[in-house]
Parts: structure tokens; C-alpha cells; sequence
């Protein structure tokens, strides 16, 4: 009897003696490469209170020695338009994102709930487009902005991502789970098929909605390529392009404080949406493959 | 019936704003891209008709031939490197130990900030007088490293910077995939006396197969569109000597600052073709689950 339990003991020790070391391996290795990933973002947000020179401090300062408060955020908001670049870009973002999430579900759902003529070769085009990157298309979308007069505008920064087809396609599969019944009961009592949509349809679609807004706000807060190339007027540039002013200036060294305190700027957006809607964050980036 | 019939084509109404915005956005543009691409055109004057010259020029065009050099190059090292590691950081956040989902966040931080901003902040750590250079300098034995600009390094670092910007996000997808996979299967295994190395290799990584090619194919055409970081990040646009001019950056620069219109129509042609074989890739062998098109 005394030497099973003495048995049994040994044996737990040594199990626990193996998930201790198994556990001080795992926190290490995840220890080490989290802070490694993390590093370069927390150098961003450090070095944004920071003087500038200080920026190039050896050894580093972990933190800042000569703490600038929010000096080099107001020398940004001096010296540049940055507010205006803000404004743009929380604007074009805003409506791209309430265009896509309403067409989106709109289109959607007539893929899903109809069936009208033409409608698989229809959807068939729609996927097509989901299989051709925007870069193919940014030097003839550039010609045609062009030709539409849309030049320098918001227009012509906005109404190329007015509407996605991965919104639509994203949507119809959220719609295929839309129970027939509760529409058909909506009709027998006499309501119409914009108003089933609207009542019925698209309060079912909201939690595809969050995450279809989420990443289309994401996608296009983060979009370069196509206001680099059709914004020129410096007030209508949006917050990237407006980024790389500070990084690019070729006659003198950047003002990296300044550049780290407006790169901070351009990301707090995308941390508080990540902090509050972690979920549909995760999932609409997952969904969508796709990541601005 | 002919009310029901006649309901159906409501759905027309549903998709019709839809699928005219595409016509107008996407077909048209797909059609004078191939038009422009037989074309000479500087947006000045009408495009005047070349037939397939442009594509010809193309073949002893000494920055379109070297682009494809740097395009392939910047591939290889944004999809291979990036699926071990994701993979590798995924396996990890699969088990359970104590800080694990702060170790997540943290690890995750990189996504965060866009590429024009992660350009940015890796232009200050890659200064030759910032850290990494101070802190690898010494230990080299050379000070300072200027590895923006020089000609073997510079083009790593843009990879460097794109796989730690982009890994998190596919070890979340590796995650789900891994989430996914009965537990009773592994315990099987376990129970069958196969070790954790045994169960991975052969009951975790077949049951991965979709996620894995969705991973291959989406960071292959992801990466084939490479502009962003080099564009920012590199010493004048894609250079030094443009070792950092990918496809996009070239398209960028015949389109936007020579304003070869036809020129830079007929590289998109080519790199649409090269993303076509690998989204080929990608539905010929990613079964119909939730991340394949169709």
C-alpha cells in the first residue's frame, strides 16, 4: 500500500515536473517572438514623445528621456495638413464602406433569394472580379477616371471602391441561411419585396454586415496605390500618401518624431476597432482573405 | 404561379445596381487596359495603334526584365518564410500555457498598422544610424550598415518587413484551420502511441491541406503584387539601382511618371497572367470550403 502511494507520487511529481518545463519552453519560445514582432510597433509609439534628437540615441531609450508630451503631434497638426488628410480619409472610407455594406447586401441577397434569368452568369462575373487585383486595373481605371472628367476629385478617389465583389459574394452566403419561410410569411401578409429586404433581410445580415464593414473600412484607411496616383492637389491626398511626405523628403533627414507621432495617428483608428470589435475584425479578415 | 414567376425578377432589381457598377468599373476598364496595352498613348494625344509592339519592346526592356527578376525574388521570400513561420507561431498559440493570449496580441500588433505606415517605422529601424544598425553593427564588425542601400541587403529587407508585417495574419488563418481538426482524431493517435511530432506530421498537417493552399495561393498573388513597401521604404522608389522595382513599381513608374500608358498596359497584361495561373492554382485544388471562391 505504502509503496504504491509512494509510486503514485513520483508519478505526479514527475507530470508536474514535465508540464513545468514543457511550460517554461513554451512561455519562452512565444515570449521571445511576440516581443520581437511587437518591438518595431512599440518603437513607433515610444519614439512619437520623444525629441528628435533623440531619435538615434545609442544605447536606445526604452523610453524617452526628454518626454515631449504631445509636442511632436502638434507640430504635425502646425506644420502640415494633416487634419485635412484625416478628414479625407476617414470620409472616402466612410462612404465606401456604407456603399459596399448596402449594395453588398442588397445584390446579395437577390443572388440568394431570387431566381431570375440570367442570374448564374451573372454571379459567374462577379466572382470573376474577386480574381483580378486592383493593380492590373489602376492604369486603364486611371484613364477612365480621367475621361470621366474625375480627375483630382473625390469622386474619382471614391467610385472605384464604391461597391466590392467580395461584398456581394460575401453577403449571398450570409443570405443562403435567410430561413424562405419568414419571407414568404412576410409576403402573405401583403409586404413588399423592398420592404421584406429591409425589414426582414437586412436586420438577419447585420452580424455579416460588421465584419463586411470592418474590413472594407480597413481596406480602404489603408488604401495607397489609388489615391497616390489620382490625388495631386495636397488637400485631397489621404492620410498614407500624406504619410510618406514626412519619409521621403530628399533634401533633409526626416522629422522622424513627427513621422512616428502622425504614423501613430493613422493606426489609433484600426487598434480601436480591433480593442471593440475584435471578433468581426478577426472574422471579416479571415472571410475575406484579403487584407488592405 | 405567374406571380411567383413574376417575383423572381425582383432579384434583377437587388443585383442590378450591383452588377452595372461592375460593368462600368471593372469590365470597361478590363477592356481599354487590353486595347491600351496595342497602343502608344501618353494621355496627351489619342492612342495611336501598335499592335503587339509594346509587348515585343517588352522582351529587351532592360527594367521590365529586371523587375521580373526582383518580382520573383521578392515572391520566394514572401510566401515560404512566411508559411513556416505562421505555421510554426500557430502550432505554438495551439497549446495551452500560462500568457498565451497576451503573447497572442502582442505577436498580432504588426498587422495593425498599414503598410504605408510599417514602411515608415522600418525606415527609422533600418536608418543607417538606428538600432539595428547600432546593435548588428558592432557585432559584424561594420558601422554603419546601410541596409536600405545596399545592393544584396536592401532587397531581403523588403521582404523582411513585408513577412513580419503579414505573418500574423496567416497564423490566424493557420489557427482556425488547426481549431477545426477534431480533437478525437489527435487523441486517437495519441492513444494509438504515436508522440506529438507523429500526430502533427500525420494527422495534423493532411487535415490542413485546404488551409494550406489557400495560404500558398493568397500570399503568392498577394505577393506578385508587391509595391507598397518598396515604394516607400526603398531609397527612390524601388531602388537602389532597382533592386527593390517590382512589377507594380514599374507599372507605376511608365504609367505615372513617363506617362507610357500603352507600355504600362501590356506589364499589367503580364502580371495578370501571372496571377492568373496561380488563382488557377488555387481553385484547381482548394476544395469548396469557406475561403475558395466558389
Amino acid at each position: 500500500m505504502a509503496s504504491a502511494k509512494a509510486y503514485e507520487s513520483d508519478w505526479a511529481f514527475e507530470a508536474r515536473l514535465r508540464r513545468r518545463i514543457r511550460n517554461l519552453i513554451l512561455v519562452s519560445i512565444g515570449l521571445l517572438i511576440s516581443l520581437l514582432f511587437f518591438f518595431p510597433v512599440y518603437l513607433m509609439f515610444s519614439s512619437s514623445f520623444k525629441s528628435e534628437g533623440e531619435i538615434f540615441a545609442i544605447p536606445m531609450h526604452w523610453l524617452p528621456h526628454e518626454f515631449q508630451g504631445f509636442r511632436q503631434y502638434e507640430f504635425a497638426f502646425e506644420n502640415t495638413r494633416i487634419e485635412r488628410w484625416y478628414i479625407n480619409s476617414l470620409f472616402i472610407a466612410a462612404v465606401q464602406t456604407i456603399a459596399t455594406v448596402f449594395f453588398g447586401a442588397l445584390a446579395g441577397y437577390g443572388f440568394a433569394k431570387y431566381r431570375f434569368p440570367g442570374r448564374n452568369i451573372l454571379f459567374l462575373f462577379i466572382l470573376s472580379i474577386m480574381t483580378v487585383p486592383f493593380q492590373i486595373l489602376v492604369i486603364p481605371m486611371f484613364v477612365l477616371v480621367h475621361q470621366l472628367g474625375w480627375h483630382n476629385t473625390y469622386e474619382g478617389i471614391i467610385m472605384p471602391g464604391l461597391i466590392s465583389a467580395f461584398g456581394v459574394f460575401m453577403m449571398r452566403q450570409f443570405a443562403y441561411n435567410i430561413p424562405d419561410e419568414l419571407l414568404d410569411a412576410a409576403r402573405i401578409d401583403g409586404a413588399s419585396e423592398f420592404s421584406i429586404f429591409r425589414r426582414i433581410a437586412l436586420p438577419m445580415l447585420k452580424p455579416a454586415a460588421a465584419s463586411l464593414a470592418i474590413i472594407t473600412f480597413l481596406f480602404s484607411w489603408n488604401n495607397f496605390l489609388w489615391p497616390l496616383v489620382i490625388a495631386q492637389d495636397r488637400d485631397l491626398v489621404t492620410l498614407p500618401v500624406g504619410l510618406t511626405y514626412f519619409s521621403q523628403s530628399l533634401d533633409r533627414e526626416p522629422l522622424w518624431a513627427v513621422a512616428m507621432a502622425v504614423s501613430t495617428m493613422a493606426t489609433i483608428p484600426v487598434i480601436l476597432l480591433f480593442v471593440f470589435f475584435q471578433r468581426y475584425f478577426i472574422e471579416g479578415m479571415m472571410v475575406s482573405g484579403i487584407k488592405g | 404561379m405567374g406571380l411567383v414567376r413574376k417575383r423572381q425578377y425582383y432579384g434583377l432589381l437587388f443585383v442590378a445596381p450591383a452588377v452595372i457598377f461592375f460593368a462600368i468599373f471593372f469590365l470597361y476598364p478590363i477592356v481599354i487596359g487590353f486595347g491600351l496595352s496595342l497602343t502608344d498613348f501618353t494621355l496627351l494625344k489619342p492612342p495611336v495603334w501598335v499592335g503587339l509592339q509594346n509587348y515585343q519592346d517588352l522582351l529587351n526592356d532592360r527594367l521590365f526584365l529586371k523587375s521580373l527578376n526582383v518580382t520573383i525574388g521578392f515572391v520566394l521570400g514572401s510566401t515560404v518564410p512566411v508559411w513556416v513561420i505562421s505555421l510554426a507561431m500557430a502550432v505554438l498559440f495551439f497549446q495551452r500555457f500560462p500568457g498565451r493570449e497576451l503573447m497572442k496580441v502582442l505577436f498580432f500588433t504588426p498587422l495593425l498598422p498599414s503598410v504605408v505606415v510599417v514602411s515608415v517605422i522600418w525606415k527609422l529601424l533600418l536608418h543607417p544610424s538606428g538600432i539595428l544598425s547600432t546593435v548588428i553593427g558592432p557585432i559584424v564588425g561594420q558601422m554603419p550598415i546601410k541596409w536600405l542601400f545596399d545592393l544584396q541587403l536592401s532587397p531581403i529587407m523588403s521582404v523582411v518587413v513585408h513577412d513580419w508585417h503579414i505573418a500574423p495574419f496567416y497564423m490566424i488563418i493557420w489557427l482556425s484551420g488547426l481549431t477545426a481538426i477534431p480533437p478525437e482524431l489527435r487523441d486517437a493517435a495519441r492513444v494509438d502511441g504515436a508522440n506529438a511530432l507523429q500526430s502533427f506530421l500525420r494527422v495534423e498537417l493532411p487535415l490542413l491541406k485546404p488551409t494550406a493552399v489557400f495560404v500558398a495561393a493568397i500570399s503568392t498573388i498577394r505577393a506578385f503584387q508587391g509595391f507598397s513597401i518598396q515604394f516607400v521604404m526603398s531609397p527612390s522608389q524601388g531602388g537602389p539601382l532597382d533592386v527593390n522595382t517590382t512589377l507594380g513599381i514599374v507599372i507605376w513608374k511608365y504609367g505615372f511618371q513617363f506617362f507610357r500608358m500603352g507600355d504600362a498596359a501590356a506589364i499589367s497584361v503580364v502580371l495578370f497572367a501571372f496571377i492568373l495561373i496561380f488563382t488557377l492554382f488555387q481553385l484547381r485544388l482548394g476544395r469548396s470550403d469557406d475561403f475558395s471562391l466558389s
